[in-house]
């Protein structure tokens, strides 16, 4: 069971859990589509990033490198395009989820399970802060 | 120099196996959700494993047989050494796999 601390916005009725823990993957490596990798700057990131930056503008970098492009936060379902939301605590980036193909969001928490849950914000105000950014690009399939 | 405080104490008298696993339990609690591997460095009792030095790095490899982690940035840190080939970077057991046998090279693990 996923903690209310951490993730005071989660509800039994807002997500379902949908894999097993894995420390193999993170959340960054899930929003990308890649379950091979733990997803780190400076370890395996698809862009160089500043030496000891860990915060949200390489998050960003990363998915605009993966084709992604602001969308003004709109985080509603759009035919024919993906979206990733980004997250931001301080002064790291906390956390990525992907929406899925019907509309709802897919998050990989830390080393532990993949939920989906009905909207970005439903895992930020605790652990992750707050969502700072939705990205999007055109679809790809899969 | 002045009089230990009690927690001080405590910790000088356990030896370094009963302190990293002490660290390691609360590390583990406190980063099972992250995913940014700098801020899972930064929590306090990863810092406090980092500042145990070489004393460390026997019981992070034998964690790593256990359970592969994000114990790399500790690895480094207190090593100054990184034997993690190119295309296993990512890869969370190729890259345990790689600090293990360094470790075995060492005589630091059986």
């Amino acid at each position: 069971m996923i903690p209310p601390e951490p993730f005071p916005r989660l509800t039994a009725e807002n997500h379902r859990t949908t894999s097993p823990p894995s420390p193999e993957y993170n959340c960054v490596a899930w929003a990308a589509g890649d379950t091979e990798h733990w997803w780190q700057p400076g370890v395996f990131w698809p862009v160089e990033t500043p030496p000891h930056d860990y915060g949200i503008g390489v998050l960003e970098m990363a998915f605009r490198a993966l084709g992604y492009e602001d969308c003004e936060s709109d985080e509603s379902l759009e035919p024919g395009f993906e979206k990733v939301a980004l997250y931001g605590s301080g002064a790291y980036y906390t956390h990525a989820a992907r929406q899925t193909a019907d509309g709802e969001w897919s998050s990989k928490l830390g080393k532990e399970e993949d939920i989906l849950h009905h909207r970005p914000d439903d895992v930020a105000g605790g652990l992750y802060g707050e969502v700072i950014q939705i990205l999007k690009r055109p679809a790809r399939g899969g | 120099m002045g009089k230990l405080s009690p927690p001080e104490d405590l910790a000088q008298k356990m030896g370094p196996r009963d302190r990293f696993r002490r660290h390691l339990a609360e590390w583990k609690e406190q980063s099972r959700y992250l995913s940014n591997t700098a801020q899972m460095a930064m929590l306090r009792p990863y810092q406090q494993i980092i500042g145990m030095g070489a004393a460390a790095v026997p019981l992070i490899l034998e964690e790593l047989q256990r359970e592969p982690g994000q114990w790399f940035w500790a690895l480094e840190s207190i090593t100054e050494e990184n034997p993690v080939a190119p295309e296993q970077a990512g890869r969370v057991r190729a890259m345990a796999d790689a600090w293990i046998q360094w470790g075995i090279d060492r005589g630091l693990l059986s």
